[in-house]
């Protein structure tokens, strides 16, 4: 089977994968608006169609090779060509090539990547069938699509960067899509500059690694991940004084006794943690993801919530290897995902724009999955990316549904999107009222439906696991007192992790009840303003609706007295996908039950060779090394997750059906303040305009004041200067008469031609070794040499001939006088005097 | 035969007589014209010392090779170079003084002084 295809060390089907969406964005990016919208439908979809049956190939083949090999961890590889080349710390030359390889674990992720991609690209086709730059909007979907497969299928830690700027690059440009709105480039703006400091981070651990383990491929960080940890002084990372440093004089009290310095490992670790939680949107740089939903909804969908915010996710998960050699690093990975699930969560709780509640949704649930691989449960975290992608993809497209049906109505952007306007919409559109309540019920841990299980896994792995050095407490690595995670904080992380469970399953049904139960708000939303623009456009017949248009600021040409056309469900291109996403939302746990449910969890079993790194070089441990203890507690630890489940369903059917939303509102007006504080987002972003950016502005006045006065002010008048007084000089010899011209350059001509005439001597001198110089004359057209070596101004011989060389002998300390004398072919003669010095030779001094 | 020295004689006449009409004559069509002695000078200079060369090597070397491999018409050839660049050179100068005088209604060149300062 299968072996028309190519071996797996030459494995170019990988060019085919991230070939297509490549042309895809060419095709539609140059040609697109000439091609019309029914040809950029075709390309783009061809494009990451071919991409996904390319994958599904590929991914066969991996199984087959898989099975062949018994389960180790196998790669298909499609070395391309070699980059570039760097020296690492050991003095050995790093390659880095841009190579491609699909192991276990990129293999899942690229069928995630193309299979939604494929799917969300359909929704697109008719959500955006509307817009102006349909061309643009398809092209920068497949450029996604492309750098998010070179993310994931780059074989070493560059190429995964150029991904990894890819995805931002294309985050940044499909949030600020429609740019004429400046709050949407804003929202780009953000998203990028916060992007920028992760990367910063993602360098710096690059450049570690280069000096500490020699190598940027995965092989190679994995075969030199032991030097991460060597006890030596030379392999620490010294954090003060900063890079080793001395500090002398005045600064001397800033010189500690002891150098402080943490093992290369935690210094990688960290760094990378600072790059994931960028792309991820974790504390402390999780701020740009709400934002970002200013981008139109497949975007949301596909870039910011089911691929390119994983990537964080993916890249622990795939240098795993070197994060288990930090203890330190792996427990603020989960604190950091622990508490981002919670502080998002409870953002959620009280967000009105439908969009905003599932980015801080998915913010949230990406916490869990930080906080699963953060214990060391790396295929649990890796599950949860796995089923979040297809349920939070699906929460998206049937958000972008509701807005589309809502638009029809509102034809207001923002209140389109306010589930304060929305009701009863199950009336209406049927289909996406049911996907969005099998997403709903996956993502709040339905038992049974898939994020029931990756969750649940996380939640327990939480409790019971730790990571610890194997080698703490032998040798140096006893004498250094290493960190090991203290034994509360398992019970710690559980208990915050079940606490944003019950608060995500209250806002989600909070969400999923304001929008398709009770009765429909929207009859009366936004009728004054049209009633004003109404009598504006009063020539207009009230005879039909442009019942599809996403755009602001079009003409409306309804009857404000009528209540208005009904919201009606989308077109099939729309909830196709949402019907696909929602049954792999309900039963893609199937792939990794928990609970002894099958006997071996094809997941885990599939992922094992990828993390068997990982668990081999750390231990991950179940409470006090007693795996046994932590068997018995998965079920009692379930009820929390179930607990959480029940409890946060229940308040919010109490709250939002029972009695329609009157707890909510005392709620909020008894407590005014928190309320407030809630809405705002905890005023975070407030914080950091009051602390780093103001820091950053007033440093950026700083340099403008300085740039004003000094640079501007003096330099730049006086350069300016000097340049007008020679102008001025230079202008007066410019009097506009050609005959003036015509005999300076009859001057000209003759300085230049009695240049040519006269013979030019010279001569080089090179020490020749035994107390011998030689003397060597420069060339020239029709020279000939005459040399008079012993400088009494006679020369030895009477004629000229053709030595070019002469060869004298200089005692040490003296100095030699030579001439040369050079005739050319008019019979011209001028000669050159050369000092031959010779240096005193250096006394030995004993 | 007539000796190189006597061309070259002439052709240094010649230029003298060019370049000094270049410099003194204020009629930019004179001036015109004395570029053309100027490079009609050279021309004889490069035919000259081509034939004296050719008659050089003649009369020296007896092999029919090597007398072959000294029949070089260099000097020649470049003449005929020189002569089309010239008319390209007159084509874009009368271009110019027609130019000039449309705009300023004469051809003196000391007329010409638009560039002043």
């Amino acid at each position: 089977m299968l072996s028309f295809l190519p071996p797996p060390n030459d494995y170019v089907i990988i060019a085919v994968i991230l070939g297509m969406p490549l042309l895809g964005a060419f095709v539609n990016g140059i040609w697109g608006n000439r091609l019309g919208k029914r040809a950029v439908r075709l390309m783009a979809l061809a494009a990451v169609g071919a991409s996904f049956v390319a994958s599904l190939v590929a991914f066969m083949s991996l199984a087959q090779l898989s099975e062949q090999e018994k389960g180790a961890h196998v790669k298909l590889v499609w070395n391309a060509w070699e980059w570039m080349h760097t020296t690492g710390g050991q003095g050995a030359t790093v390659p880095i090539e841009v190579k491609f390889s699909i192991d276990q674990l990129s293999g899942v992720m690229m069928l995630i990547v193309t299979g939604v991609g494929f799917l969300i690209h359909l929704y697109a086709t008719s959500y955006m069938e509307k817009d102006r730059s349909y061309a643009r909007f398809f092209a920068y979907l497949n450029l996604f699509i492309f750098a998010m497969l070179v993310l994931i299928l780059g074989d070493n830690l560059p190429l995964l960067f150029v991904g990894w700027e890819g995805v931002g690059l294309c985050s940044y440009l499909l949030i600020g899509f429609w740019y004429e709105n400046p709050a949407n480039a804003a929202a780009g703006k953000k998203a990028f500059i916060a992007n920028r400091i992760g990367d910063f981070g993602l360098l710096c651990a690059m450049f570690l690694l280069v000096q500490y383990t020699g190598a940027l491929d995965w092989n190679g960080i994995a075969n030199g991940a032991t030097s991460l940890v060597h006890p030596g002084e030379a392999y620490r990372v010294h954090v003060w004084p900063l890079g080793g440093g001395h500090y002398e004089g005045f600064l001397h009290f800033l010189q500690p006794d002891k150098p402080y310095t943490i093992s290369a490992a935690t210094a990688v670790g960290l760094m990378l943690l600072l790059g994931c939680s960028g792309k991820s949107a974790q504390i402390p740089l999780y701020v740009w993801l709400p934002d970002a939903m200013a981008g139109p909804t497949p975007v949301s969908a596909l870039i910011h919530a089911a691929t390119m915010v994983t990537a964080g996710i993916y890249l622990i998960c795939r240098l795993s290897f070197v994060f288990v050699l930090s203890p330190f690093t792996m427990m603020m990975i989960a604190v950091a995902g622990a508490l981002t699930a919670l502080l998002a969560a409870t953002i959620a709780v009280v967000q009105n724009d439908i969009k905003k509640v599932l980015a801080y949704s998915t913010i949230s649930q990406l916490g869990f999955m930080f906080l699963g691989v953060g214990v060391g449960a790396f295929t649990a975290g890796f599950f949860h990316v796995f089923t979040h992608a297809f349920f939070k993809a699906c929460l998206f497209l049937c958000a972008g549904s509701v807005i589309h049906a809502m638009h029809a109505r509102v034809h207001d952007d923002d209140k389109a999107q306010d589930i304060r306007n929305m009701g009863g919409l199950r009336k209406w559109l049927p289909l996406t009222h049911w996907t969005f309540a099998a997403a709903t019920a996956a993502i709040i841990g339905l038992p049974f439906t898939s994020g029931f299980f990756s969750k649940d896994e996380i939640l327990y792995r939480a409790f019971v696991d730790r990571t610890v050095n194997p080698e703490n407490g032998v040798g140096m690595l006893k004498k250094l007192g290493t960190f090991s995670p203290p034994l509360w904080i398992g019970p710690v992380l559980y208990a915050m992790a079940v606490l944003a469970a019950t608060l995500t399953a209250f806002y989600m049904c909070r969400l999923y009840f304001l929008t398709f139960w009770g009765d429909f708000k929207g009859w009366t939303v936004g009728r004054p303003s049209l009633l004003a623009r109404h009598e504006i456009t009063a020539p207009h017949a009230p005879d039909h609706v442009d019942d599809d248009d996403h755009d602001a600021g079009h003409v409306h040409h309804e009857d404000p007295a009528k209540p208005g056309y009904a919201p009606h469900e989308s077109p099939w291109q729309m909830t196709i996908p949402l019907i696909i996403l929602a049954a792999f939302s309900l039963f893609a746990g199937v792939l990794n039950p928990g609970f002894g449910i099958l006997k071996e969890r094809p997941m885990d079993h599939w992922l094992e060779p990828v993390f068997k790194a990982a668990s081999e070089k750390a231990v991950i441990f179940a409470h006090g090394n007693d795996a046994s203890w932590a068997e018995h507690l998965e079920w009692p630890l379930a009820l929390g997750g179930i607990g959480a489940f029940a409890i946060g369903t229940t308040l919010a059917w109490w709250v939002y059906v029972s009695k329609r939303g009157e707890p909510a509102k005392r709620l909020a007006q008894s407590q005014p303040g928190l309320y407030r504080l809630l809405l705002d987002k905890w005023r975070i972003d407030e914080l950091y305009e009051a602390t780093v950016i103001a820091a950053v502005d007033s440093l950026a006045e700083t340099a403008a004041a300085v740039d004003k006065s000094l640079v501007d002010g003096i330099l730049a008048r006086f350069t300016s200067l000097v340049v007008a007084a020679s102008g001025t000089i230079l202008r007066a010899f410019q009097n506009g008469v050609v005959h003036v011209y015509a005999a300076m350059m009859v001057v000209g001509l003759a300085v230049t031609g009695w240049f040519f005439a006269v013979p030019h001597p010279n001569a080089t001198v090179v020490d020749a070794g035994h107390d011998d110089y030689v003397v060597t004359a420069a060339p020239g057209v029709g020279y000939a040499y005459r040399w008079d070596a012993d400088g009494d101004g006679k020369p030895e011989k009477q004629d000229f001939g053709s030595d070019t060389t002469l060869k004298v002998h200089v005692e040490p300390g003296k100095s030699q006088t030579v001439n040369l004398q050079v005739r050319n072919s008019f019979g011209l003669v001028r000669t050159k005097t050369i000092q031959v010095a010779r240096p005193q030779e250096p006394t030995s001094s004993l | 035969m007539i000796p190189a020295e006597h061309y070259v004689i002439l052709s240094a006449l010649l230029f003298i007589v060019g370049g000094v009409g270049f410099l003194v004559r204020r009629n930019v069509l004179v001036t015109l014209m004395s570029i053309e002695v100027m490079l009609n000078a050279s021309n004889l200079a490069l035919v000259a010392f081509n034939r004296s060369r050719l008659a050089h090597v003649a009369s020296s070397v007896s092999t029919v090779s090597s007398a072959y491999a000294g029949q070089s018409h260099t000097g020649q050839v470049f003449a005929f170079f020189i002569i089309a660049a010239e008319a390209a050179e007159v084509a874009v100068g009368l271009a110019i003084v027609l130019a000039f005088y449309r705009l300023r209604r004469t051809v003196r060149s000391d007329e010409a002084d638009l560039l002043k300062n």
